[in-house]
């Protein structure tokens, strides 16, 4: 009894959590809008590729394929059924979702059963090419607008729904660790040989992870074709899959809380130096030197840091007082450094808008936290309340 | 009748007869030993026997029937678990947890009762690591269930493997070389658990090893493999004194 009002009442929580956002969403611009949907659409791709790549251990590299089934499968049902079919576009909407994911699970079956059943690096390269086949395919099908890309209509715009999705998606994962079906996954990936000993359908744990993340994907992908209302094949070029790849190696592989918190960083971070302005209220313009200045002083932080971590010897406060030394090193050298360089006309009269720089310092920011924590920010930590209560010094154990 | 046989099962990989002919025979309780010089063949043939090769040809039964080159996973839910020579821990994860895997091929609930946390699968859940607590308990584990496998002792793995492999509920245990790294002390425990594995979870028990003062201790019958091929079977009384067995760890006498 007890359990299914708690059951009820997280789901009401999180029902009524998505509405709140809705609500709120709808008094902000076009532009913070799209933000929430694509943050919301990212947390749930780089959850289920978690499911494949860092639960099953199954390293997927076409994540981006799934995500351009559901969404064009949705589109095109769109286009042609929601006229005829009567229903009010927000049941439309999940209509196409779930379309979208069987159609995405369907093509996860497809690919993944006969490349699971192999070992290595083979997943990675069979995963890559069927991205591609399938980018250049719609490319070259003019059912589906070809390179041109296709309009969706009717273009319904939910927020809500995009982050029920993700909570679904983050509940299902989260469910399956906390019993003991999800053990198979994850001794899968650890052992291959000696789970199929204990008993383990090998393949079949790999394929279901496989199809369950796929069909994730492929939803999330009609929602995304319905909120722009405008799908070409370039959005679901191969470089989206590396960013989802991302997300998860950089959350730390196999934690949820670091996929979906890395999902969100990665997807606001070159938006947030987007909108960077002046304090005079122009764009941020940075000089040559200035820039070089930064440069020097995170390669000399890195390298300290790295220098401070490595020496297993120390004590916590120790390589705490250290870490904080680094900054603070790091800091002076970039001061230092700007003021040397801006003495040199030619950086001093170069001029960098930050908008420009933006890529650059997103990329800066993977490299430095893959060379200081390669086991991903959250590592296979997870979020509970019990941490959150020791990480702020409560004894008292709080129940999840 | 008897529980696992092996008929002429023989193994080539390529040229290289791994296992030739060999046959024995287990009946159910047996304490069996397994025995030859390196290379001999055994860990070959335990691969045969829970279906990591596929045998060449010859004939492999198991309550009469016939499973040779069945995959891995079904022979396990048929009942026969075993150990790995190198240890094959679930590394990342906890003890408890490994010994959990073992238990879920017994398992009934569906996955999607899972993935929507149903109380049936809580329940399955709970009652999975009850039971994995006991057999911690039967290899005195009990007291680091929490800690990551990888960090335990060369020993500790050893005896969680047993376990792990116990909690798959197996008619028929095989044990690769469960005494190697381990000292006196621990070989004397172990001594025991495989004896009480045997006697009050009736598990028949075919091992290797090659400790000799271990397998003479503790196995009832002992089969002697060299190169592949089967040179002796008998009580250990009768193997300890055959000129072949002799003859094939020691080298004969010019």
């Amino acid at each position: 009894m007890k359990f299914w009002i708690i059951r009820l009442a997280s789901i009401a929580i999180a029902v009524f959590g998505c509405i709140g956002l809705q609500v709120l969403a709808n008094h902000q611009t076009d532009y913070m809008q799209r933000l929430l949907v694509l943050s919301g659409l990212y947390v749930t791709l780089a959850v289920s590729l978690n499911l494949i790549n860092g639960i099953t251990g199954q390293f997927s590299i076409g994540h981006a394929a799934f995500y351009q089934v559901g969404a064009y499968l949705g589109g095109y049902l769109s286009v042609c059924f929601f006229r005829s079919s009567g229903l009010p576009p927000l049941v439309w909407l999940v209509v196409t979702m779930i379309a979208g994911a069987i159609g995405a699970a369907i093509a996860g079956l497809v690919v993944g059963l006969p490349s699971l059943r192999l070992k290595g690096d083979y997943l990675a390269i069979v995963t890559l090419g069927f991205g591609e086949i399938i980018r250049i395919q719609v490319q070259n099908t003019p059912a589906l607008g070809g390179s041109y890309g296709m309009n969706v209509n009717p273009k319904v715009q939910s927020v809500a729904i995009v982050w029920l999705l993700a909570i679904l998606c983050i509940a299902i994962c989260r469910n399956l660790l906390k019993t003991a079906s999800g053990l198979p996954f994850l001794a899968v990936r650890e052992d291959e040989v000696a789970s199929s000993a204990m008993g383990v359908n090998v393949t079949g744990a790999k394929v279901t992870a496989f199809v369950l993340g796929s069909a994730f994907a492929g939803a999330a992908g009609a929602l995304l074709a319905s909120f722009e209302g405008f799908i070409t094949p370039g959005t679901f070029a191969m470089d989206v899959s590396f960013i989802i790849l991302t997300m998860v190696v950089l959350g730390g592989t196999g934690s949820i809380t670091g996929s979906v918190v890395a999902a969100i960083f990665l997807t606001l971070l070159p938006e947030y130096l987007r909108g960077l302005k002046a304090p005079s209220g122009g764009p941020l313009m940075l000089t040559g030197g200035t820039v070089m200045g930064w440069m020097i002083a995170v390669v000399v932080t890195v390298a300290i840091l790295r220098y401070v971590y490595s020496d297993g010897g120390r004590s916590r406060l120790n390589r705490l007082m250290f870490a904080c030394g680094g900054l603070v090193a790091g800091a002076i050298v970039q001061i230092v450094a700007s003021i040397a360089l801006n003495k040199i006309g030619k950086f001093h009269d170069k001029q960098i808008v930050i908008d420009q720089l933006r890529m650059v310092i997103f990329a800066v920011t993977l490299i430095v936290l893959m060379l200081l924590r390669p086991q991903g920010v959250f590592a296979h930590h997870e979020f509970s309340w019990n941490l959150l209560a020791k990480l702020f010094g409560k004894k008292k154990e709080v129940s999840a | 009748m008897s529980l696992l046989k092996l008929d002429q099962a023989t193994i080539k990989f390529g040229g290289l007869i791994a296992v030739n002919a060999v046959s024995f025979e287990l009946n159910k309780g047996d304490l069996f030993g397994l025995i030859g010089p390196n290379g001999a063949g055994k860990t070959t043939c335990f691969n045969i026997i829970t279906g990591v090769y596929k045998p060449t040809s010859g004939i492999i039964e198991f309550n009469g029937r016939s499973i040779g080159g069945t995959p891995s996973n079904k022979i396990a839910s048929l009942g026969i678990a075993r150990t790995f020579q190198n240890i094959r821990l679930f590394k990342a994860l906890s003890v408890l947890e490994n010994v959990v895997v073992g238990g879920y091929l017994r398992h009934n609930t569906g996955l999607f009762s899972a993935l929507a946390y149903l109380p049936n699968s809580i329940a399955e859940t709970n009652r999975l690591k009850a039971d994995a607590m006991e057999l911690l308990k039967v290899v005195n584990l009990q007291h680091v269930a929490d800690v990551r496998s990888a960090d335990l002792s060369y020993g500790m793995q050893r005896r969680l493997e047993i376990a792990r492999a116990m909690a798959t509920q197996p008619e028929l245990l095989l044990l690769d070389e469960p005494a190697a790294g381990m000292n006196p002390l621990e070989k004397e425990e172990l001594l025991v658990m495989v004896k009480k594995i045997r006697d009050h979870h009736g598990m028949t028990v075919l091992l290797i090893e090659h400790d000799m003062r271990f397998v003479m201790n503790l196995c009832e019958r002992i089969v002697v493999l060299d190169h592949g091929e089967e040179i002796a079977q008998g009580p250990p009384s009768a193997i300890r004194n055959d000129p072949k067995v002799i003859a094939a760890y020691l080298g004969e006498a010019v």
